[in-house]
């Protein structure tokens, strides 16, 4: 199936294309994702939301094959730069993963290893793929942590990670990964835990990186606000699918899925006084039971008929971007504009 | 996953069971036949050479070595038999010839005073001290032992057979003995040295065994240039000098020019090994063969902690005899094994195992409890627990047979059908007691109830008590059995009051039975360390003074008895010891003797010629020899 | 880093005191009766009994017994060595209330010295020539059985881990179920049984210690059994504790890093994931040596090694004071020795944990 949506930044790094990834339990098969295809371009930040369970960190797991090919089942094509890393073997696969795709994760600390320290642990990064002296891959190191915005590197590049802060560690985290200059870097709620003004910093540092060395970026992120600012398109998935995907102002402006909706409405913000705070009913599935039909349909408020039996497919209904419901763009057009008023209005 | 839960389970429980079943067959059947008679040892063509190899799993000095504070078979056996000689010796045979003292250092029997007050000795030519001291025996070395026994500091565990006795001994003693007179000047009234080969002991009263006292290691000579710089007990033995066939190996390094350049020989340490090589000043001449065969060039006796190694070992020929207590496999394999029957020797040990019953504690203070006792109790399930008949006879009395050549063998005042109790006369005679209340034959006053009963932690008293507190729960004694690691501190501790104790056993110091009256002696009651346990002959007066209580009005005492049988000698003196035994059993009742232990050992096939030392309770050292092509 | 080490030594002597006064509350307060009636013979009589007292230091009150032996302890035995133990005089004998006045030094033996701990009561020897002979002894079993534990364990619980819930994994977990369960005792006599009866290895590998400066392959042969029965049991824990680790280490984010990194597997287990598994075993190990320096009894006893665990029942067994507090005394230091080793041994190989 190909993609709908076609980006003018030119030829796609990364493909993803129907990819599904099942696991059998001894309780049942779970879907963690199960359909999913979208494409991310050089110089362009993809943004993928969703909530916990939704399938966002497997998808990038498994486009990395850090997801063990024994114990799940995988479908589908994850293309990158013409190959199909799903079918790569393994000693192939190494030579791409954390050279030419690099993936930084969410707990900065617990992703560093606690015994060695911070500039051995990227010394090795850069001795795995390069065949460099320890002096020049500690020279690169050094020229890296600079680059992040690590102040005296020469002098940080003994310490232990414990000696690091937060911000720090995250920043060394994407100096890891960037120094073989990869051509997609995975950013794995890079942000969720750190502080909010550090939070900031780390965003903006992974802008910057991405407009000098033009990179493609996929942040995956359970929270719109980051998404907000700093993604071109956006990706909404839900219970290992993709609900929606578009420009980043085509989504937030006119957001084309109830899910979507909810999830806007759910965001306090900051400049509307006394607005009500509407969360969504109900909870995500379980992804060994997946609804029938569309797996929101339960807690959806705008359900009918064909909603708990057929699957919507994933297309653009005439909205201006694909999306997977089965209400027409004209009624999604005018519920989305009655759910805006009907909540300022309930304003006191 | 249930299902293969199912199927663990019940492999494991079938597993248990089959090993259950395994574990539960063959027990120790009694070896019927040949181990139960005395051995009469192996006499098979001794060629002099090779080395004795023994091992043991635990040494037991009481005086590290040195002959003055030594006072257990083990020592007593290899120091008379191979190290050194005594004025009176033994031959170190089997039965009552073994028990015999005859002379060894001294030329002949000694000559006593018409009043048996003086005895004197004569001791023979060229005995000589083994290197490096190298010079003849003197009557002053003898002299210097009895120094040595009347010195506090040197803790002379059998001291008490000697001071006392020997006129001004006691006294010598009471002034600090060699630690205030080291040069050894002071005069000693009851021992003279007239010459260089005469010694002469004058005694405050008549001692019909003084002679066995005499031919016991402490009263043997002792070189003073070498143990003037020992006064502290225990250190002598690490140096001790030979005047026998054998020494202990590195002797001959010694240098003795003073004390500051003596280092301890080699060839012995208290906790690992004694190595005993011939002494070439050791002259034949000067000694008899009916004594000493001296065949093996040299002796080694090691520690192995792991006592079934040892039996392994000398099984495979490693090693030429076990010097350690059997477990009951063995006991069992050898004496039911053909090929290794001839290989496990029994004799008379001369000690007896019994249960000791106080007088003065409830209800053992009433007589008819203490008779009933030795009628209920199972004997021979005693015996069963100690490894069956190999162990030994049955005790009916006190005094073991061998002891008494014999006399009082058909004495057996309790008899019962198999050695298995008597409940018919034990009924009778618990009805005549105050504590069976309503006469049925069963104690039923309240004392019957919870008697503290002492016993030992190990082999085979543990097996033991359950056998004894059933005998006695028949007739309606009902013990608290309590297992002690040190049992014996325990009942020695007058104040403890213990009614009845399983833990002990009583071997003789030399083959008289005075050695064993002792124990019903009230004159050597103590508070502590005390041993006689029943309190046979206690006074109130002395009750008072030890802090005991419970019944100490109207003890019997034996005292007389025992005065009386110690004037006499010979077959009068046997006699009289035989009578007193009756009279214990009859009509004092201390005691329920059940076991007249033997001594067992097993040897290799390598082991030409064995005899058993009757006067040590051990293997006659000087006459075993070792066949060195048998030998692995 | 010196600073810490000199502070955790003072604590370590200061731990070990408390240890010994323990002990002395224990063994020469506590026992009932009169421990010198033992050694005063078949039918002690008061004045032997008296005797012996004098000679162990028994007529003196507690707290004066106590300062005796501190004094021995720190000062060295003194005087209360006899004649031919003494060592060249280099330290002045101390004035002992126990005891003759015998003067001088000699140039014998030096069993006696310093520390001090008194003199055996069954043995009439010094507690520490014993010591000294028995120490080495025992060593050679741990270090032997350490090594071979500590090889074996991790590397069966590293396989374990990898090839989880294989046949390998099973088979891992099964030996190591035998290994924890079976005694001692019985392991030791079985393979004796096995070795030195059935099989014709009797020379080379039964009971006994060979002193390595006399026969070295000797005493290597005759270590190789008692070195595999202690082992075994140990390396079962071990292994076990090692799968455990291993598996929750490579569950950690940093694994999943070193991945992403494009590592090789292989180095992702062993330069990453062993490395943080095996810091909970550094400590286990240290306390496991510690605890064997007197608490090998069994592996001795029935191998015949006369070392420190031996001669620690045989003292409490036949109530030799001050052996058994000897034993105390060297156990007590050995275990807060390897504690200090140990808390090093963890800081430098987990930085998270260094001092400041």
């Amino acid at each position: 199936m190909s993609n709908a949506y076609a980006s003018p930044r030119g030829e796609p790094l990364l493909d993803v294309r129907d990819l599904k990834v099942h696991f059998p339990t001894p309780d049942g098969v779970v879907k963690a994702v199960d359909g999913l295809s979208f494409s991310v371009r050089r110089g362009e930040t993809f943004g993928i939301v969703g909530e916990s369970g939704s399938g966002k960190s497997v998808t990038c797991l498994t486009a990395l094959g850090l997801i063990n090919r024994k114990s799940a089942h995988i479908e589908g094509e994850v293309l990158f730069k013409g190959r199909d890393l799903l079918t790569l073997p393994q000693d192939e696969l190494r030579k791409v993963r954390g050279k030419e795709l690099a993936m930084i994760f969410q707990d900065p600390f617990a992703c560093l290893h606690p015994m060695y320290r911070v500039g051995d642990q990227l010394v090795e990064a850069v001795q795995i793929h390069d065949d460099m002296s320890k002096k020049a891959a500690r020279e690169r190191v050094v020229e890296m942590l600079s680059a992040v915005g690590i102040p005296r590197p020469r002098e940080r590049v003994r310490d232990y990670p414990h000696q690091y802060s937060g911000g720090m560690r995250q920043r060394a985290m994407i100096a890891m990964a960037l120094l073989h200059n990869p051509d997609v870097l995975i950013a794995d709620e890079p942000t969720t835990a750190l502080d909010v003004t550090v939070q900031a910093q780390i965003l903006e540092l992974i802008e910057r990186i991405k407009g000098e060395f033009q990179i493609g970026v996929i942040l995956i992120t359970h929270d719109l606000g980051v998404v907000a600012d700093v993604a071109q398109t956006v990706m909404v998935m839900y219970a290992g699918r993709a609900m929606e995907l578009g420009g980043r102002n085509e989504v937030f402006e006119r957001p084309l899925h109830p899910y979507t909706w909810g999830l806007l409405e759910s965001i306090p913000r900051v400049m509307s006084k006394g607005e009500l705070l509407l969360p969504i009913e109900g909870s995500p599935p379980s992804l060994i039971n997946v609804p029938a039909g569309c797996p929101f349909h339960p807690r959806c408020p705008h359900r009918f008929g064909p909603c708990d039996e057929e699957r919507p497919a994933f297309k653009d209904r005439g909205g201006g971007h694909p999306e997977a419901c089965h209400l027409t763009a004209e009624d999604k057009r005018k519920l989305w504009v009655e759910r805006e008023a009907g909540r300022t209005k309930v304003a006191v | 996953m249930r299902g293969k839960t199912i199927a663990a389970l019940l492999l494991a429980l079938s597993l248990l069971l089959a090993l259950g079943a395994a574990g539960c067959g063959g027990d120790d059947d009694d070896g019927d036949g040949a181990a139960t008679e005395q051995s009469e040892g192996v006499d098979e063509g001794a060629e002099p050479g090779g080395t004795f190899r023994t091992a043991t799993d635990a040494f037991e000095w009481t005086g590290n070595f040195d002959p003055t504070g030594e006072y257990l078979a083990t020592f007593f056996g290899l120091y008379q038999n191979l190290l050194g000689r005594t004025l009176m010796g033994y031959n170190h045979v089997p039965d009552a010839a073994g028990n015999e003292p005859v002379p060894d250092l001294a030329e002949a029997e000694p000559e006593i005073s018409e009043d048996g007050l003086t005895y004197t000795f004569t001791i023979r030519e060229g005995v000589m001290w083994g290197p490096p001291l190298d010079r003849q025996v003197t009557s002053q070395d003898v002299e210097y032992a009895f120094r040595r026994i009347a010195t506090p500091a040197l803790v002379a565990q059998y001291g008490f057979f000697y001071l006392g006795l020997i006129k001004g001994l006691q006294e010598y003693s009471d002034a600090g003995g060699l630690t205030e007179d080291p040069e050894g000047n002071e005069a000693i009234e009851g021992i003279q040295t007239p010459d260089e080969r005469t010694i002469v002991f004058e005694l405050e009263q008549p001692a019909g065994d003084f002679v066995n006292r005499i031919a016991m290691p402490a009263a043997g000579p002792v070189p003073e240039e070498v143990a003037q710089c020992f006064l502290t007990a225990g250190e002598y033995g690490r140096f001790v000098m030979s005047t026998g066939p054998y020494m202990v190996e590195g002797s001959e390094n010694l240098d003795i020019t003073s004390c500051d350049t003596m280092e301890a020989l080699d060839g012995f340490n208290p906790n690992q090994r004694l190595i005993l090589v011939r002494n070439p000043n050791y002259d034949p001449e000067t000694d008899t063969t009916e004594a000493r065969e001296n065949f093996f060039d040299r002796f080694e006796m090691t520690l192995n902690t792991n006592a079934q190694d040892i039996f392994d070992q000398v099984r495979a020929g490693r090693l030429e005899l076990a010097y350690a207590s059997e477990p009951a496999e063995v006991v069992r394999d050898y004496s039911t094994d053909p090929e290794l029957e001839d290989r496990y020797h029994i004799n008379s040990g001369d000690r007896t195992w019994y249960i000791t019953m106080n007088l003065t504690q409830p209800p053992f203070d009433d007589i008819h409890v203490r008779k009933a006792a030795n009628w209920i109790m199972d004997k021979e399930g005693l015996r069963r627990a100690w490894g069956g008949e190999p162990k030994g006879l049955i005790a009916h009395h006190i005094v073991p047979d061998t002891m008494l050549n014999g006399v009082l063998e058909d004495f057996q005042p309790y008899a019962s059908e198999g050695d298995a109790g008597n409940l018919e006369e034990a009924q009778n005679e618990m009805r005549q007691s105050k504590y069976d209340t309503d006469q049925d034959g069963i104690c039923d006053a309240p004392q019957c109830k919870g008697v503290l009963h002492v016993t030992r932690t190990t082999e085979p008293w543990a097996t033991m008590a359950p056998i004894i507190e059933e005998s006695m729960a028949e007739i309606g004694i009902e013990l608290n059995t309590r297992q002690f690691e040190d049992s014996y501190t325990i009942i020695q501790t007058v104040k403890r009051e213990v009614p009845i104790a399983s833990n002990a056993g009583w071997g003789k110091d030399y083959s008289d039975a005075s050695t064993f009256m002792v124990l019903f002696d009230s004159r050597t009651i103590l508070a502590e360390g005390n041993v006689n346990y029943s309190l046979v002959g206690l006074t109130p007066e002395q009750a008072q003074e030890l802090g005991a209580t419970g019944t100490i009005e109207g003890i019997t005492s034996v005292d007389a008895d025992i005065d009386a049988c110690n004037e006499l000698l010979d077959d009068e003196r046997l006699e009289c010891w035989a009578d007193l035994d009756e009279k214990l059993m009859n009509e004092v009742v201390p005691w329920v003797p059940y076991l007249q232990g033997n001594a067992d050992f097993v040897i290799s096939d390598a082991v030409s010629k064995y005899v058993f030392d009757q006067s040590s309770g051990d293997p006659a050292w000087s006459h075993l020899a070792v066949d060195q092509d048998l030998q692995q | 880093m010196g600073r810490y080490v000199i502070r955790r030594l003072l604590w370590t002597v200061l731990v070990v005191l408390l240890v010994t006064l323990l002990t002395f509350v224990v063994f020469y307060v506590m026992p009932p009766g009169n421990p010198a009636i033992r050694f005063a013979g078949k039918q002690p009589t008061p004045e032997l009994i008296a005797q012996v007292e004098k000679q162990f230091g028994l007529d003196r009150s507690l707290p004066e017994q106590y300062a005796h032996f501190l004094r021995r302890l720190f000062l060295g035995d003194g005087t209360e060595c006899p004649l031919y133990l003494r060592p060249a005089c280099a330290i002045e004998p101390v004035e002992e209330f126990v005891v003759l006045e015998t003067p001088g030094c000699a140039t014998g033996v030096s069993g006696c010295g310093w520390p001090g701990l008194g003199m055996s009561f069954d043995s009439r020897t010094a507690v520490r020539q014993e010591l000294i002979e028995r120490t080495p002894r025992t060593l050679s079993l741990i270090v032997g059985a350490a090594v071979i534990w500590l090889l074996l364990g991790v590397s069966i619980g590293v396989l374990s881990a990898l090839k989880r819930r294989t046949i390998w994994d099973r088979l891992a977990m099964g030996f190591a179920l035998f290994g924890i369960s079976a005694p001692v005792f019985w392991l030791g006599l079985v393979a004796l049984w096995i070795f030195t009866v059935k099989l014709p290895f009797a020379e080379s590998m039964g009971t006994g210690y060979v002193e390595f400066g006399t026969d070295p392959v000797g005493w290597f042969t005759h270590l190789i059994l008692p070195w595999t029965v202690l082992a075994l049991l140990y390396a079962a824990f071990y292994a076990r504790m090692t799968r455990g680790n291993l598996i929750d280490t490579m569950g950690e984010d940093y694994i999943r890093t070193a991945r992403a990194k494009g590592l090789p597997e292989r180095r992702v287990i062993f330069k990453h994931g062993l490395r943080a598994s095996l810091t909970p075993i550094v400590t286990m190990f240290g306390l496991d040596v510690a605890l064997l320096v007197g608490g090998a009894v069994i592996t001795e006893t029935v191998f015949n090694i006369q070392g420190l665990g031996n001669y620690a029942v045989q003292s409490a067994v036949s109530a030799d004071l001050p052996a058994m507090t000897g034993v105390v005394v060297i156990v007590a230091f050995a275990v807060a020795f390897m504690n200090l080793v140990v808390d090093i041994v963890y800081a430098y190989l987990d930085p998270r944990v260094r001092y400041s």
